[in-house]
């Protein structure tokens, strides 16, 4: 069975925070794009629909420029992309109709030396909380292979900073975050069911479900099956209660 | 025997909702309830292959958990691992014979009731993209009429993937696909939130959202993400 690409960028952004002695950190997941990427820079910032957006982190001064840019002009890739909740490729700043459709931003980032950005959205169907923004000091277009890449760093991005969550619900955090590879409808229904069980929101919903596979050792879709089935209830003042009842 | 009055009737119907801002998930399940009423299947799923070649389901003639589940059971063994990996069709008129091949596939198959099975390849150009399946309750073998329009049915899911044509400039397949998939996954929140909320099932919720969504001249997955951001009021989603 060969490697899911989803194991091997796992891979790729432990080895960055091993370098660094330190846990697996959204600023790993950047450093790693870069590496195996032929970008420059990479760089994460934090979105919400109500517009209190943030950098998050960046690698290097172009990157921090580019998030900076954006969030405050308003527009650009990344702003797009969040939007859109898809992807916005831009091979070549330069092309005219770039300009017209960002004309504040293209200049201001051909200036700080990009040429090439591309923004991929961090998302799980709603759970939308930021954007991944790779950029290339020349011309440069991703192939099917580095897109895809790309795309699987955003993922891991995503999970990695909805795990800093996790832990601020004291969670024991001694589990490896589950790799999404295998994904199961479950997972998404029963997060959505959490929205109603606890009164919070999409985002709010999905860390508490990890948190609680991550302090009983039990997998996520486990765990998932368990309350579609109603097997498993959450409330919002107690901790959550089984029913064994049809096991 | 083929009714071609039905068949013709069908094409013209997906042909119609085919259109510049068409909506894919409901377009996905129309076709899947089409698989069912024409071709006598008792389930039809669209599956497509995420960036891992995990196959996920973007569509089903039912939205409950057993049957999703029977999708995405292939990933580790099954006709539609099958007909992804090779590209060719897979049909299996009695999974009696099967049990070898796909030990737990043919029993989780036969435990929801279904004895036949049939999966065609999603292709575009070169590459597949995913398959569509098919289940029948009664074994017996497959009307040689009904494959090529199954196979016909299939294309026109795979079309409809790149219909999706979103308001930004990439037209690059595997991120189009993906976008696919992210919106399933956002329908998937939304059923679970309503059918916790309603005490009704994931396929009474899922109705409930397309009807609203039908309603209303919306596309579902803009209904969906509005009902769990609590961005709109959505009255009457539920009567």
């Amino acid at each position: 069975m060969p490697t899911s690409r989803s194991s091997r960028i796992r891979l790729l952004v432990a080895e960055q925070a091993a370098r660094r002695g330190a846990r697996v950190g959204v600023m790993d997941v950047c450093t790693a794009a870069v590496a195996s990427l032929p970008v420059g820079g990479a760089g994460v910032s934090v979105m919400f629909r109500t517009g209190a957006s943030h950098p998050l982190c960046s690698t290097d001064d172009v990157s921090e420029q580019l998030e900076e840019l954006q969030l405050t002009l308003g527009e650009g890739p990344c702003v797009d992309a969040f939007t859109h909740g898809a992807a916005v490729l831009t091979p070549d700043l330069r092309t005219g109709e770039l300009q017209d459709c960002w004309p504040v931003f293209a200049d201001a980032a051909l200036e700080s030396g990009a040429l090439a950005v591309f923004a991929l959205p961090l998302q799980i169907g709603a759970i939308s909380p930021g954007v991944l923004d790779l950029y290339a000091p020349v011309p440069v277009r991703l192939d099917t292979e580095e897109l895809a890449d790309a795309l699987a760093f955003a993922d891991l991005a995503t999970l990695v900073l909805l795990d800093t969550r996790i832990d601020e619900t004291g969670a024991s955090g001694k589990g490896q975050s589950e790799d999404l590879g295998g994904y199961r409808a479950e997972i998404s229904q029963a997060t959505g069911m959490l929205t109603v069980q606890l009164g919070v929101g999409i985002e709010e919903a999905f860390v508490r479900l990890r948190a609680h596979a991550y302090a009983h050792g039990r997998r996520l879709t486990v765990v998932s099956a368990d309350v579609v089935a109603g097997r498993l209830r959450f409330s919002p003042d107690a901790e959550p209660t089984r029913s064994d009842e049809d096991t | 025997m083929m009714d071609e009055r039905l068949l013709a009737k069908t094409f013209v119907e997906l042909a119609d909702t085919l259109v510049a801002d068409f909506d894919l998930i409901d377009f996905l399940r129309l076709l899947t309830d089409r698989c069912v009423g024409m071709l006598g299947a008792s389930a039809a799923g669209v599956l497509l292959a995420d960036r891992d070649g995990e196959l996920r389901v973007m569509a089903a003639s039912d939205e409950q958990v057993r049957l999703l589940e029977l999708f995405q059971l292939q990933n580790d063994e099954g006709p539609c691992l099958d007909c992804y990996r090779t590209g060719t069709p897979v049909a299996v008129p009695d999974l009696c014979t099967e049990t070898a091949r796909w030990p737990r596939f043919a029993a989780r198959a036969q435990l929801h009731g279904f004895s036949a099975v049939q999966a065609l390849p999603m292709r575009l150009r070169d590459e597949v993209v995913g398959a569509l399946n098919l289940f029948r309750a009664a074994p017996g073998p497959f009307d040689p009429m009904g494959t090529p329009i199954a196979q016909a049915l299939a294309d026109v899911a795979t079309i409809s993937l790149l219909q999706q044509r979103t308001t930004q400039r990439t037209t690059v397949l595997n991120e189009q696909l993906q976008t696919a998939l992210n919106s399933r996954v956002l329908i998937e929140q939304a059923k679970g939130k309503l059918a916790e909320r309603q005490g009704i099932d994931m396929e009474q919720a899922f109705t409930a959202l397309r009807s609203y969504a039908r309603a209303h001249n919306r596309r579902l997955i803009d209904v969906a993400r509005a009902f769990i951001d609590d961005t709109e009021p959505l009255a009457d989603l539920v009567s």
